[in-house]
């Protein structure tokens, strides 16, 4: 076990690694953002001093090196825009989107878990095709579409929650609900999924040959067996949620993660993005490792495979 | 009976020099006001040091702080703000400043000429280099007089230094505190001597600021919040649903909706100008080389069409690309649209059947404007295609010339620049400007450019700017197209008779002086 937590530990800072150096060549890659600093009739002598003033004029690898030794000490560098460091900005914003991540995942597992047993109990019914219509419609309405929709229903028309913003638990409702209602339908077809390869399986044949009521077989036998995948994407969504819920935070100004990301990308911050992705990476990181782990504690077959 | 009256007048007159202009009674300042800002809020904007000569951070700076002189209403740059008066030499190698009794910062420390020679000789944002190499040293003359003592004269200093979307070196401030908490500690917590003070800001999210009492103007509007919102629909509802006041950049597709709400204003302010370049026409290669091409291209255009179809007709098809709201712009007639002239001058010119352009690429993310430009080309058969980038992707193109534009291309420019022509020249005509660099160069042009640049003499200036100018349209250099309207909407908590009510000031979108503004009895 010591060993198999090692090796996934290792893995963990290979990927971490790997992400930070893609992300540093990406935003790169993406142009020099002194342009977007600089006024139009910026002299080049502006630009190099702008440059001198942030670092920019060091070569890339010296910036890389640079930029992992902050990190290590938990540093990610100051923010071009906002002049605070970036590791201050992304906490200021996590409350809110943790808020946010919190409420969508719950919304989409209250939509999706219980619409996906019945529709697995009931497979090929009435039922089963509007759950599976649902999860189609989930899945291809865009999210900013959704947003505008309910803005528009519920808070111009019927005026019953503020447009946008973060403040009491009005204001979640619409922004939570239209990141929610797409991970609902994922969660929904898993959920079925995996409902129909439980009930499938030689111990629930057993378990209604004994005679229990289909009640206590859905409830006490397939249902917690059917639940191990759907948290585990559960949890995963919310890490994506929390993270990267850039266009329902710009389409209702909710002071999250996803916005600071959007702003960075749009000023060309190359430390907010890259701070706030490696940031992400980390929680998802993280959280895989200790899923990993967990598996492993339950299930000694995954710590002995190679 | 006539010496108690002269006695009790020369009394009046004593008693109302020694009071402070702040204490007569002003009406309290009441009410709360909302604007929807389009885009982020970055910190660096609240920070007059380091202004980024870009026109944004004027609706900031404006609130929060004040100037020596400054653009406001129809005044470019003159207009006495901090300063009771100023007198600029009449070799241009002084400024004389005296600043108005009793001005106090936000903190309640007085705003003193040290302060302002601090700010000048600390600044370090657009233009910093400009003022340093030119100024010899800022005098304290007495304790409200304050002298800018120039190497050689500087005929372009007050427009430089009173134009809030060109640089901020005459944006006073606090000299003391601004050493105490620190260049970044300060734009997160900025103090200054404008008609607002900050209560709280929430970096890229709010700012909320209360109306400072001891502004020497009366400030109306109690509480002041600016909400970063990035979506324009969710702007549209904000005012519709009463949860904003103001909301700036309605798109295209919104006006109609906007202008039917009740009680809400549209504010078409007039914006940046939109031209077609041709870069590296003067390649014998290139189509565009031949001005008559250029003059078809030009007559192609349907002006009146892309301004109704993108600015819901509250834009203005113009002559000039340069905005005539700046120093020595001229006036020029709108261009008129003539296809089967257009269609004749491409035959004289050897292309009967037309010729094919590369790409066209906008300002990004203008794309529908440049689809307009597109389909009215085609009619002279110029087939072209659309180039969409990533702004910052297209900054950089920009910047780094020719060399990234090859072939035949149309590069549709757009922008607003405030205070001379001359900046607009520099950033986008000139070779080696900011954004020309090696595209445009008419060496004529610009020979008289640096014969302006050398010039002490307003009248030879003046006569040289209008020349370039003349000249660059005469020959079709650039094909100027319509100046956007940047629309805005006023809720009707605002009181306002018309909207150049909330938006006086012509150099700018916004709507300040924010001091002026009201909001209706609750």
């Amino acid at each position: 076990m010591p060993q198999f937590i090692i090796r996934r530990v290792l893995y963990s800072l290979v990927t971490l690694c790997i992400l930070s150096a893609t992300i540093f060549l990406v935003v790169r890659f993406t142009g020099d953002p002194v342009a977007l600093m600089a006024e139009a009739s910026a002299r080049p002598e502006d630009l190099d001093r702008i440059r001198q003033q942030w670092g920019l004029d060091r070569s890339w690898p010296v910036q890389y090196v640079t930029f992992m030794q902050n990190a290590f000490k938990g540093e990610l560098g100051k923010s071009f825009n906002y002049r605070l460091p970036v590791s201050e900005l992304y906490f200021q914003r996590l409350p809110n989107s943790l808020t946010l991540g919190l409420a969508a995942t719950l919304i989409s597992l209250v939509i999706g878990v219980p619409a996906g047993i019945i529709s697995a109990v009931k497979v090929n019914s009435w039922w089963d095709n509007v759950a599976k219509g649902v999860a189609l419609l989930g899945l291809s309405i865009p999210g900013f579409w959704l947003g505008l929709v309910l803005i528009l229903v519920f808070s111009v028309w019927l005026r019953w929650l503020p447009t946008s913003g973060a403040g009491d638990w009005r204001h979640v409702v619409m922004p939570a609900l239209a990141l929610g209602w797409y991970f609902a339908a994922s969660m929904l077809r898993l959920t079925r999924s995996s409902m129909l390869e439980v009930l499938g399986s030689e111990y629930i044949k057993l378990a209604r040959l004994k005679g229990l009521p289909d009640v206590v077989v859905i409830a006490m036998h397939a249902f917690k067996n059917a639940l191990i995948p759907v948290f585990t994407l559960a949890g995963v969504n919310m890490v994506v949620m929390v993270n990267a819920a850039v266009i329902i935070e710009v389409i209702f100004a909710w002071p999250g993660i996803g916005r600071l990301l959007y702003e960075g990308i749009f000023q060309r911050d190359f430390p907010l993005v890259q701070g706030v992705v490696i940031m992400a990476g980390f929680m998802i990181v993280g959280i895989n490792l200790v899923v990993d782990i967990l598996y492993a504690f339950i299930d000694p077959r995954i710590r002995l495979t190679r | 009976m006539f010496h108690l009256l002269a006695l009790a007048l020369i009394l009046i007159a004593v008693a109302s020099t020694a009071i402070p202009f702040s204490s007569p009674a002003r009406a309290a300042a009441k009410g709360k006001l909302v604007l929807a800002w389009h885009a982020g809020l970055t910190s660096r904007w609240l920070d007059p040091q380091e202004h980024d000569g870009t026109a944004t951070p004027d609706n900031f700076l404006t609130a929060i702080h004040d100037a020596l002189i400054k653009n406001q209403g129809a005044q470019l740059y003159d207009h006495p703000a901090l300063a009771e008066h100023f007198t600029i030499a009449s070799d241009s190698k002084t400024a004389t400043f005296t600043l108005r009794k009793g001005i106090k910062f936000h903190n309640g420390d007085p705003v003193t000429p040290q302060d302002v020679k601090f700010t000048y000789e600390n600044y370090r944002g657009a233009k910093a280099d400009v003022f340093k190499k030119k100024t010899e040293r800022v005098e304290i003359v007495d304790d409200r007089t304050v002298r800018f003592v120039f190497k050689e004269p500087f005929l372009d200093f007050p427009i430089l230094f009173g134009t809030a979307n060109v640089a901020g070196p005459g944006w006073v401030v606090p000299e003391k505190y601004y050493k105490q908490v620190g260049a970044d500690a300060f734009k997160q917590k900025p103090i200054g001597a404008g008609p607002y003070k900050l209560v709280r800001h929430e970096p890229g999210v709010k700012i909320e600021l209360e109306a400072f009492d001891g502004y020497y103007r009366p400030v109306h509007v109690k509480q002041f919040v600016m909400i970063a919102v990035p979506e324009a629909a969710t702007r549209v509802a904000m005012l519709e649903r009463g949860e904003a006041d103001l909301i700036y950049f309605v798109p295209g597709e919104l006006i109609n909706k906007v202008g039917k709400l009740p009680g809400v204003m549209l504010a078409p302010v007039l914006s940046g100008s939109w031209w077609l370049e041709f870069p590296g026409f003067q390649d014998p290669k290139s189509p565009f080389r031949d001005r008559r091409v250029r003059e078809a291209v030009s007559l192609a255009i349907d002006r009146r069409a892309i301004n109704q179809a993108e600015a819901g007709g509250l834009g203005k098809p113009t002559g000039n690309w340069i905005n005539n709201d700046v120093q020595y712009a001229i006036e020029w007639p709108e261009f008129e649209k003539n296809v089967e002239r257009a269609k004749h001058l491409m035959r004289e010119a050897g292309f009967p059947n037309g010729f094919d352009v590369d790409w066209i690429t906008p300002v990004p993310p203008f794309y529908s404007r440049a689809e307009r430009v597109i389909a009215q080309l085609r009619e002279i058969g110029i087939r072209a295609r659309l180039q969409s980038m990533e702004r910052g992707i297209f900054l950089q193109r920009l910047s780094s010339g020719l060399k990234d534009w090859p072939g035949t291309q149309i590069i549709f420019q757009g922008s607003r620049i405030a205070g001379s022509w001359s900046f607009w020249y520099e950033g986008y005509f000139k070779c080696g400007g900011f954004n020309s660099r090696d595209r445009i160069c008419v060496k004529d042009l610009d020979g008289k450019f640096d014969q302006y640049e050398r010039s002490i003499n307003p009248a030879e200036r003046k006569k040289l700017a209008e020349e370039i100018q003349r000249g660059i349209l005469e020959n079709y250099y650039l094909v100027p197209v319509f100046r956007h309207a940047f629309i805005n909407a006023i809720g009707p908590r605002v009181a306002a008779q018309k909207w150049q009510d909330v938006f006086p000031t012509i150099t700018t979108g916004y709507a300040y002086p924010w001091e002026d503004l009201k909001v209706k009895d609750q």
